[in-house]
């Protein structure tokens, strides 16, 4: 790889107080960050350069050579498995003019090939081959080992690749750190693993892409009013939660809320197999997750790891908010399942997930809605110095005997979602890694 | 799929008539008038029981790709039976569909019809190309087309559709939503 040139440290945003304009002990959010676009410049610098982001699952790569393209941040990357077995991210922009390389989604691949001038990458993002190379043989700075595609550093957690393009990001177990315990809910309940169903939904949404992250980590406020739709035409009845049962958990800006009601979710698929399949196999997810956690596998609960991954147990969709500007997203969504899981329960999956959570599905279309209206509002000058509230439950912190990182009592609350923009502030003070406490 | 089997009678491939021609395509304008108007009831009622209605995501695959752009067992839009169907139309008549009120204002325009002959005696597959354009509030407008592949069927009651399949051509698709049918 050649040098690649320094991080930008001229933007206009960089000088901003990011803790004054997320005022978490007071539960106040300034409106300016969902609509300045220094601010998103500088978030796709200081937190989506820097973090771990996450790129694929490894059941979506069998054999060398199989490959996805994606985005990290507005980067677009390549996630190619090489004929060691190795999963490699690399950028998806030619060395040479900078073109894009692949253009297709998905598939399996020896090399990518440029269209341009036809310098060919391999799995791993070296740079293999160019069309009549003899133009160079005078070149003296051509050397094609120096030519190769940045890369990423990758790791993975239990099936699930997250790349980084920062050196000095700590590794991703550190990264991830207790909200493990949690992630382990769905990726670890079974002794077979999990893969992600065939196919993938993409879609676009005017949204600024902390609507919908923010949502995922901590609004189960939201559910009762605006799904009271959808709900009603699945359940015939309306989404209520318990309040004494229920949680917020945060870790680095990771966070879920949930119940322990085993099902809450999964009822919503519509699919009657899957929630029988929860209840039979309770007594085994206790086994590998303890019984507490074991109520968590299908309950009502929504879930966002930093920056921009999110799933929800018992309906299973996993899906990134990938930012396309500071107000537009592509959502992408994939169904995860126990990988020896029967065959019909993955099938009661699709279909449920198709009619519940994708943009003809009964829930999501109402939360593009809100996030969109919640993003261009801001376009008014005045309209964008009201602050919003977020001081739900600014008292419900406590101790729980089990369960890892900040705790607060009942899933109706702010807290994770004030969680979720500490992190998002720490992020965009420091200049590195080694100025942020992960913790 | 797309032959058409002799007719056992006079050994001629079976055609369809300027008259069947014109009922199929009545009965297509008439089915997407419905979906305009939101009158869900009445076009569940051009359906046979045994409906099925799909509409892949297609993908972006290299051409020597053994998998192609629209295969079955992937994620798809729609994977529905009737009942279904009804299930996902009956969120939109709720009085707590927030985003439904104000309505969206839709308009299904549909071309490019052909009909051959199927299997079934009284049995057509019908080719058409359907554009769905949805305006929203003050200023959404959002655009989807597909080529549509019907199976309709002649019954004592009228025509009804037994199958649809519709083949989109957006990958990504460019909208956060799709409250109507194509
Ligand atoms: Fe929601």
């Amino acid at each position: 790889m050649v040098e690649t040139f320094q991080r930008e440290n001229n933007l206009a945003a960089s000088d901003l107080d990011f803790h004054q304009l997320v005022d978490v002990e007071a539960g106040w959010i300034d409106r300016r960050i969902f609509w300045n676009t220094d601010i998103y410049q500088l978030e796709l610098e200081r937190i989506f350069a820097r973090c771990w982001c996450f790129v694929g699952h490894e059941s979506q790569f069998i054999e060398p050579g199989d490959f996805l393209t994606t985005y990290i941040g507005q980067d677009a990357v390549i996630v190619a498995k090489d004929r060691k077995g190795e999963v490699n991210v690399f950028l998806n922009s030619c060395t040479h003019r900078g073109n894009r390389v692949c253009f297709a989604e998905t598939g399996t691949a020896r090399q990518f090939t440029c269209n341009f001038h036809g310098w060919a990458f391999g799995l791993d993002g070296g740079l293999v081959s160019i069309h009549e190379e003899e133009h160079y043989s005078g070149c003296a700075n051509f050397d094609k080992s120096k030519l190769g595609l940045h890369r990423a550093r990758t790791e993975s957690y239990k099936g699930l690749i997250f790349a980084t393009f920062d050196p000095k990001a700590p590794s991703l177990n550190e990264y991830l750190g207790d909200y493990r315990y949690y992630l382990d809910v769905l990726l670890d309940n079974d002794p077979g693993g999990t893969e992600f169903l065939e196919g993938n939904v993409k879609s676009r949404l005017r949204s600024n892409w902390k609507f919908a992250a923010e949502n995922f980590v901590g609004d189960a406020y939201h559910a009762g009013w605006t799904h009271a739709s959808a709900a009603a035409a699945i359940f015939g009845r309306g989404v209520k939660v318990n309040p004494e049962k229920s949680f917020q958990a945060s870790v680095n800006g990771h966070g879920t809320e949930f119940g322990l009601d085993l099902i809450g979710n999964a009822m919503a698929l519509g699919e009657p197999e899957v929630v029988d399949y929860l209840k039979e196999n309770e007594a085994r997810f206790a086994e590998r997750l303890g019984k507490l956690r074991a109520k968590m596998v299908g309950s009502m609960s929504s879930a966002n790891v930093f920056p921009n991954l999110a799933y929800l147990p018992g309906l299973n969709t996993w899906r990134t908010w990938l930012p396309k500007g500071a107000h537009e997203i592509e959502l992408n969504t994939w169904v995860l399942v126990n990988r020896d899981a029967p065959k019909s329960l993955k099938e009661a999956y699709r279909r449920g997930i198709s009619r519940t959570f994708s943009p003809t599905g009964m829930f999501e279309s109402d939360d593009g809605e809100n996030w969109e209206h919640c993003t261009h509002s801001n376009a008014g000058v005045v309209t964008r110095r009201q602050k919003l509230h977020y001081g739900l439950g600014l008292d419900s912190a406590i101790d729980h005997e089990e369960f890892p990182g900040k705790i607060h009592r009942v899933q109706l609350n702010d807290a994770n979602q004030r969680a979720f923009y500490k992190r998002w502030a720490d992020l965009m003070s420091a200049s590195d890694w080694s100025s942020l406490d992960n913790n | 799929m797309v032959t058409a089997p002799a007719n056992p009678k006079n050994n001629a491939p079976r055609q369809a008539s300027l008259e069947v021609f014109h009922l199929i395509q009545q009965f297509l304008y008439r089915e997407a008038r419905l979906l305009d108007e939101q009158r869900y009831d009445d076009w569940f009622q051009l359906m046979d029981e045994e409906f099925t209605y799909w509409v892949p995501v297609p993908q972006a695959r290299y051409r020597r790709d053994k998998k192609g752009t629209y295969e079955r067992d992937r994620m798809a839009h729609f994977d529905d039976s009737l009942a279904e169907l009804k299930l996902r139309a009956s969120r939109w008549k709720q009085r707590t569909a927030w985003s439904e009120d104000p309505p969206t204002r839709n308009i299904h325009y549909i071309s490019n019809i052909e009909v051959e002959p199927s299997e079934g005696e009284n049995d057509w597959l019908v080719r058409s190309v359907a554009i769905s354009l949805r305006n929203r509030n003050e200023d959404e407008e959002d655009w989807l087309g597909g080529r549509r592949i019907d199976l309709i069927r002649q019954t004592p009651e009228g025509l009804r559709l037994v199958r649809r399949e519709v083949f989109i051509a957006q990958t990504v698709f460019l909208s956060k939503n799709f409250n109507t049918f194509i």
